[in-house]
């Protein structure tokens, strides 16, 4: 029974469309603050030697909480981003792979990317 | 027989005050530790007309829940302190409001996932990034089920309260009506022994018209915990059937047993005086015995029908009499009993 996603979304009454743009205001100051986080963990993962994993860890955490207000607050391309990093963090964790894990890198940056997107705007 | 056969009493009929209003009414308990997504959901929730209060964590919406009653609760699934799972599963340990409905609203959107999240109680899930118009359907597939179940409940309370007499707690002479003729029936059928003890507390009308209301109900809720502990609690049972009048219905059992039960009610109403607000008194009661020797005593059979209808004929009489003609009910044109059959 899981919902079937990114149908299109309804027009909100005008209320609704003023409370949502104030809160997405305030979505992307926090995403500002955890891109600089993931710039400063994909550092951290390109210095790390051995085994990863918490980084992984803490890498799928924060783009699964990433991804939940995204979907929420309509910054769909966001949300999909967090959604492959998540993914890809989570796998390499389980698989124990070292810090070169290719569909981590990629989802990382393209994340970093579209949240910088955003800065810009 | 217990004294109290509705434990749940208390609580049913809290419900059954609910006026039809009540019965429509929808509080939802949000619960995600993102803020803007509380806010957001929130807004939209309102905005449908649902009445909407916020939590930060599981623990913070149990706070919220032992405080005040909530039809549905929408939880996120990770969340410090205690997860959406933990949740749920308090949830449905302590549901003493009635029936909760629970939609779980997380990223988490695997097959496993999914099916942890109703393991653990959730009765729908959905992935966060649904549009806002399906999560409002599937709460509407929510506010029905809740509808239903709490007009259930309300009807449950009513019945409960139809067949219970207000002062004892124990059942009633509408109940007794309607149970005692299946007794004699299945007696009957399968030439299965049946015995009757009809009670009458003596004097009680001179004590409530001497030391009042409270100290006579004392006397009758005395008379229900003694007889209780005297009955075997699977089968038999008691009702109050008239002022000061109890019948005790024991199945499957003959003279001889009905002779023991009522020796046991005898010492337990002799045993000590009952402590009542005008201080100790004695439970003077008088029993009779009627018992059904395995369907084959006819006699027995047709004084137990009289006694029916004599009771059915005080039943009536009772509802056309005015409730306020006196605090005990009033069904004194019942006068059965005193046979001393056996």
């Amino acid at each position: 029974m899981g919902s079937i996603r990114r149908w299109p979304r309804p027009e909100a009454p005008p209320s609704l469309r003023d409370e949502l743009g104030e809160l997405r205001i305030a979505f992307q100051v926090r995403m500002h603050s955890e891109r600089v986080h993931l710039v400063a963990l994909s550092a951290e993962l390109a210095r790390a030697e051995g085994d990863p994993g918490i980084i992984y860890d803490d890498l799928a955490v924060r783009a699964r909480r990433l991804q939940g207000g995204a979907e929420v607050l309509e910054f769909d391309e966001v949300a999909a981003a967090a959604d492959s990093l998540e993914k890809a963090a989570y796998r390499a964790a389980a698989l124990h792979t070292d810090n070169a894990d290719t569909s981590v890198w990629n989802a990382l940056v393209a994340l970093v990317s579209v949240m910088g997107s955003y800065d810009a705007r | 027989m217990p004294a109290n056969p509705h434990p749940l009493l208390a609580h049913l009929s809290a419900g059954s005050d609910e006026g039809p209003d009540a019965l429509h009414t929808c509080r939802i308990l949000l619960v995600d530790d993102d803020d803007l997504v509380r806010a957001r959901l929130a807004a939209l929730l309102r905005q449908s007309n649902y009445e909407v209060e916020v939590a930060a964590s599981g623990e913070e919406a149990l706070r919220l829940m032992s405080t005040s009653a909530f039809q549905m609760v929408i939880t996120d699934w990770e969340m410090p302190e205690m997860d959406g799972l933990a949740l749920c599963r308090c949830v449905r340990v302590s549901q003493d409001q009635g029936y909760v409905y629970l939609l779980m609203l997380t990223v988490r959107a695997s097959p496993e996932d999914l099916a942890a999240g109703f393991a653990a109680g959730a009765d729908d899930y959905v992935v966060k990034g649904a549009p806002i118009n399906e999560i409002l359907a599937r709460l509407e597939v929510g506010r029905r089920i809740v509808y239903v179940e709490r007009s259930l409940r309300a009807s449950r309370a009513n019945l409960q309260l139809a067949f219970t007499d207000p002062v004892t707690n124990t059942h009633n002479l509408r109940y007794f009506l309607l149970q005692l003729p299946r007794e004699l029936a299945r007696s009957r059928r399968y030439l299965h022994p049946l015995a009757v003890l009809t009670c009458e507390m003596e004097g009680l009308d001179q004590i409530q018209a001497r030391h009042g209301f409270e100290t006579a109900a004392a006397l009758l809720r005395a008379f229900v915990n003694r007889a209780a502990n005297c009955l075997r609690t699977s089968s038999d049972w008691l009702a109050r059937t008239g002022r000061s009048e109890f019948t005790i219905v024991l199945p499957e059992t003959k003279t001889f047993g009905a002779n023991r039960v009522l020796e046991k009610l005898q010492r337990a109403f002799g045993f000590e005086p009952v402590a009542t607000p005008t201080g100790p008194l004695p439970l003077a009661t008088r029993i009779s015995v009627t018992a059904v020797e395995d369907g084959r005593a006819p006699g027995s059979a047709l004084r137990l029908e009289s006694l029916m209808q004599s009771a059915s004929r005080a039943l009536r009489s009772g509802e056309t009499r005015s409730a306020t003609d006196s605090p005990l009910p009033a069904f004194d044109a019942l006068r059965i009993g005193k046979h001393g059959l056996n």
